[in-house]
């Protein structure tokens, strides 16, 4: 269960989160959604200890992330860009973050054959692609097989096939019971991914509720998403 | 140290080591080091060679390229924390490892472990080449000093290293620290230092491996230069843990 607590968030005189409230349950795909800049990746910043909060708090099973016993098992995330460096190939990347967790050498392996990066393991992660850079992205994020998941813009630079792939993957991992929250402006992947939908706008949550609840009215998510992202919309659904 | 942070430590510095061994910036800067140096001591021989025999000592002459080869620990020191922030590597670390002082501190100490034995050899490779050339027309030192003198440059250098870590750490961008640093140790403190005290990491430092000229007023002993130095690391790397554990990454 990720909570977010009536977070805020300054940057210089700028307020970035207006006090978000959020939460993201097991068993269930939550898709953060927003334009750029409305304050998705700050919130996952900060759910992850990456940021501090100006007030609020983000809570991992009821507890901030630096007090998380191994972070690596409890909670899997992956940001954006490769958060690696370009040097290193894509297995030692892996192997470092293994042993930082003390996990088994073999685990790697095991996460990069379920991202389907095996082939590509001893390339440097310069000369991958886009879409590899995610999938190691994801592979990181699965080492320690966490409970939670947390994606930012998982199919940002995916090809259809790797698109198919996550949303498959991800809807499985809901179904086993975990908890996946992600971040996403692709309104069509997205309704066919998620359970759930919040909806931030200038730090705010315009939208909070299942998928049916948000898209309410209008025929699909994208208008939904339009209709209160738009500058004249307001208030929470 | 509580039982819960010692548990934490030896996975931490595991990991620390681990990326440290796996980027090839740290093996071509020291490779590239060793191999100036040697570049270096055979200059610097090549010109003792020309001067008077028995009066020059084979340990001067083997560590005259301290000067420049701390430009290659400096690099080292530099390429150890910058390289966190390429790539976006830094979020992966503190989403594996969030508590940020313990993490800092392995990175430090794992480079120590990286560079003590890497400065003993490339330090000793100078004096080594210059005593193979020179054995029969300068002065060869007893085996404790020069063992004494070796383990004091080695010293040097690794605390060098940390020090411009910690710096790195601070800056966080490779670029604008090589130029605070090398700026410093190649131009500021050449310029002033026969008006301040020697009291700056570079010129206190320089009495862990050279003793002091008979002339010299003021000069330290090893053991003061290395205390100074020491003193001036752990300073800056408690204040990059602590800049560290309050900024966002």
């Amino acid at each position: 269960m990720l909570t977010i607590n009536n977070l805020v968030k300054h940057r210089g005189t700028v307020e970035i989160l207006s006090g978000i409230s959020f939460k993201a349950r097991p068993g269930r795909v939550t898709g953060f959604l927003g334009p750029n800049g409305a304050g998705k990746s700050s919130t996952l910043r900060i759910l992850l200890g990456l940021d501090r909060a100006t007030s609020g708090s983000a809570l991992i099973n009821g507890k901030p992330f630096a007090e998380l016993h191994n972070p690596l098992t409890t909670i899997g995330a992956a940001l954006d860009g490769f958060g690696a460096h370009r040097m290193r190939t894509g297995r030692a990347h892996l192997r470092w973050i293994a042993h930082a967790a003390g996990l088994s050498r073999s685990r790697v392996e095991e996460v990069l054959e379920i991202v389907g990066l095996t082939n590509a393991a001893d390339k440097r992660v310069g000369n991958y692609s886009l879409g590899m850079g995610r999938r190691l992205g994801i592979a990181a994020a699965l080492l320690g097989d966490p409970k939670i998941l947390v994606l930012d813009e998982p199919v940002n630079g995916l090809d259809p096939e790797g698109i198919r792939w996550i949303r498959t993957f991800l809807r499985e991992r809901a179904e086993s019971g975990n908890t996946v929250l992600l971040s996403s402006h692709l309104m069509g992947e997205l309704a066919e991914t998620v359970d759930d939908v919040v909806i931030i706008k200038h730090g705010r949550i315009v939208a909070d509720g299942t998928l049916e609840e948000v898209i309410g009215t209008h025929s699909t998510l994208e208008e939904a998403f339009f209709a209160l992202t738009s500058e004249s919309a307001g208030g929470v659904v | 140290m509580s039982v819960s942070t010692s548990r934490k430590i030896t996975p931490i510095l595991r990991a620390e080591l681990d990326k440290l061994v796996t980027l090839p910036l740290i093996w071509l800067t020291l490779m590239g080091t060793f191999i100036l140096n040697l570049v270096l001591a055979a200059a610097f021989t090549s010109i003792g060679l020309q001067g008077a025999a028995g009066t020059q000592s084979i340990l001067n002459i083997g560590l005259a390229s301290m000067g420049y080869l701390q430009a290659g620990f400096i690099i080292l020191g530099i390429i150890a924390t910058c390289s966190e922030y390429t790539g976006g590597q830094i979020r992966t670390t503190l989403t594996a490892i969030p508590w940020r002082g313990l993490q800092l501190s392995a990175k430090h100490l794992a480079l120590a472990i990286i560079t003590l034995p890497a400065a003993f050899i490339i330090a000793a490779s100078g004096v080594l080449y210059t005593f193979i050339m020179m054995r029969d027309t300068a002065v060869v030192a007893e085996i404790n000093t020069m063992i004494k003198t070796l383990a004091g440059a080695a010293g040097y250098l690794t605390l060098t290293t940390l020090l411009s870590a910690a710096i790195g750490a601070l800056i966080r961008r490779t670029t604008p620290a090589l130029v605070v640093l090398l700026g410093y140790y190649f131009t500021v403190s050449p310029l002033t230092r026969d008006s301040l005290p020697k009291y700056f990491p570079d010129t206190a430092g320089y009495y862990m491996y050279m003793p002091p000229s008979s002339n010299e007023i003021n000069a330290l002993t090893p053991m003061q230069g290395t205390g100074i130095l020491i003193l001036w690391t752990l300073i800056l790397i408690i204040i990059a843990i602590v800049f560290y554990c309050k900024r966002d990454a």
